[in-house]
């Protein structure tokens, strides 16, 4: 067929999927209806069939060039991976991102250990150079134990709430960024906190202050350190993807891993929300240590129940042809 | 349409077609940026004024204020990387400068950038710019331009404008005239027609020949367009230099075969 012919022919439906997409608003078809939908794609096949021809036949005319530019900007209208929707969050908190918990696991068990390490790193380092306590922990924190301070509430408290709040998710979104420079990073936060616990609480329990000391971590700091672990897993997980890419190219490894990361590390942060609130209110409060304790263990308990049991397959009993009562004849 | 191109990528399409996707350059992507941060600066300054107000209504004691100052620091960061995202998920992967520079989001199989995707390349965003602005060293290397939020979220930033009209692409291409009247009317012009007008016209437009082969092959049309036209020896046609021949002898074709 001669170029003319060829254009001559085909050149209204060029026209019609042109037209198409420049009605496609916000670079989604969504809102159209669907037989506009499926004319969409019918004009997307028949104008890549085009293209195909186009460059066997004319591989240099300025007309092979333009249906390329057509169909690249026209493809992405219609292949998409599954749209973002408010009822998605429902099913997120109460499947997807236990499931995604429970499979990362690996890597969190190795952000819990980094922590663990530079916890007992500090603890190690108070007891063995007691005389540095002073320089490791802040003096007014003893002054405060000491004349029974602690539990006196915290003073404006909203702008406390919300610096500890975004401080705090700030820093799960950099365990997970640092994946991208192998983790060193994510490392270097997990260890850092791991060991500013370590030294007050070895200070803390070399000073007798245990009880008053741990009433105060603990309501908010079950929650807030878990979501740190797992942070700091999922910055884990994109290192060990870039480290370890097994079959894959490193690009690939890495993408293939870091959207399910980025879900976990932005569903775990946003329960640092309730943290920041139990820190604000409950932790510095005039409540009995003993309640407090109980606040922290059951934010605890019904965490971890939920992390390691929901969204769960059900066991499913085996059924099959020989488990079926044999016929008695009647 | 080279697919090896270094500017390209080539994404073979479920119908088996392999489209190109030409990769948006460091200049363009640095401009949108700049674009991008006329809008976002403006907006963080904000945040941190209305921040900085609330606080100074409601704060009453120096421990708030300390909290107050840096709560609106982080926020400030929360409001100006939180621009690229939400602009970029509201518009499928255009923020306002990209969208000037005509710039769109897609990943790297040609598909549009989904909210994962964009998710990943908007937090990332924070090393890319904070830690010594290495995402510009990457992009810089990067064959395809890509930063580390690019690289992550396997996404790449192409051009989404047409660079070709439909108009352009199928208009016959120039034609190269060097007289613009269609001079005296030729005898016999009517035992010729669209044909030769049509042939005509592949001559004249014809790009970078050289001016000897150009001459050449106008002697040889010129001589059979005589014969076909029935122009006599001595006629005052043949005294002229055949490319204007030609070029008359297309343009009276022309106005009678619109």
């Amino acid at each position: 067929m001669s170029l003319d012919a060829f254009i001559a022919e085909r050149q209204a439906r060029w026209a019609a999927l042109e037209a198409a997409i420049k009605t496609a608003k916000r670079g989604r078809l969504r809102n159209q209806p669907a037989s506009d939908i499926e004319r969409f794609g019918l004009l997307l096949r028949q104008t890549s069939s085009d293209l195909a021809i186009a460059r066997r036949d004319h591989p240099d005319a300025p007309i092979t060039e333009y249906l390329n530019a057509l169909c690249a900007r026209a493809h992405p209208l219609l292949y998409r991976g599954r749209p973002w929707r408010f009822g998605a969050v429902g099913p997120f908190f109460a499947t997807a991102l236990p499931r995604s918990f429970r499979a990362a696991w690996p890597y969190i068990v190795t952000s819990l250990a980094l922590m663990v390490i530079g916890f007992i790193a500090g603890w190690v380092a108070v007891f063995v150079r007691p005389d540095l306590r002073a320089s490791l922990v802040p003096p007014s924190l003893f002054d405060e134990m000491a004349r029974g301070q602690i539990g006196s509430g915290v003073q404006d408290a909203p702008f406390a709430a919300a610096f500890i709040i975004q401080n705090n998710i700030r820093v799960a979104l950099i365990c997970f960024a640092g994946g991208m420079l192998l983790g060193i990073p994510t490392a270097f936060i997990l260890v850092t906190n791991g060991w500013m616990l370590g030294t007050v609480a070895a200070a803390v329990a070399l000073g007798g202050y245990n009880y008053q000391f741990w009433s105060l971590i603990v309501p908010h700091g079950i929650l807030e350190l878990s979501v740190i672990v797992i942070s700091g897993g999922t910055g884990l997980m994109l290192g060990d993807a870039i480290l370890r890419p097994g079959q894959l190219r490193r690009t690939e490894a890495l993408a293939r891993v870091a959207v399910r990361a980025v879900m976990l590390v932005l569903g775990a942060a946003s329960l640092l929300v309730i943290a920041g609130i139990l820190e604000t209110f409950v932790s510095p409060s005039t409540l009995p240590g003993g309640v407090k304790l109980a606040i922290g263990g059951s934010v605890g308990l019904i965490l971890y129940s939920w992390l390691l049991l929901a969204g769960r397959s059900p066991r499913r009993r085996r059924v099959s042809a020989f488990d079926r009562p044999a016929e008695t004849p009647a | 349409m080279d697919s090896s191109q270094l500017d390209t990528i080539s994404v073979k399409t479920s119908d088996n077609v392999t489209l190109g996707y030409s990769v948006a350059g460091l200049g363009s992507r640095l401009v949108a940026q700049i674009l991008d941060n006329l809008i976002a600066l403006p907006l963080t300054l904000v945040a941190i004024l209305l921040y900085g107000a609330l606080a100074s209504v409601f704060v009453t004691s120096s421990e708030g204020a300390g909290f107050a100052g840096a709560g609106a620091g982080f926020f400030a960061g929360f409001v100006y990387f939180g621009y690229f995202f939400v602009a970029e998920a509201v518009t499928g992967g255009k923020t306002p400068g990209k969208s000037a520079m005509g710039l769109r989001v897609i990943r790297v199989d040609g598909s549009a950038a989904d909210f994962g995707a964009l998710a990943v390349r908007n937090v990332i965003r924070v090393v890319d710019v904070v830690v010594l602005l290495i995402g510009i060293v990457v992009m810089f290397f990067q064959p395809q331009t890509r930063r580390l939020g690019d690289l992550g979220a396997g996404t790449i930033v192409v051009r989404d404008r047409a660079m070709v009209t439909l108009a352009a692409a199928v208009a016959p291409p120039p034609i190269i005239l060097r007289t613009p009247d269609a001079g005296p009317p030729i005898d016999g012009i009517d035992r010729i027609g669209g044909f030769e007008r049509d042939a005509l016209r592949v001559f004249l437009s014809r790009p970078g020949l050289s001016q000897k082969l150009r001459a050449e092959l106008a002697a040889d049309i010129s001589m059979r367009l005589f014969d076909r036209l029935g122009i006599p020896t001595g006629a005052p046609e043949r005294l002229w230099p055949p490319e204007l021949f030609i070029e008359r002898v297309y343009l009276q074709l022309d106005q009678r075969h619109p």
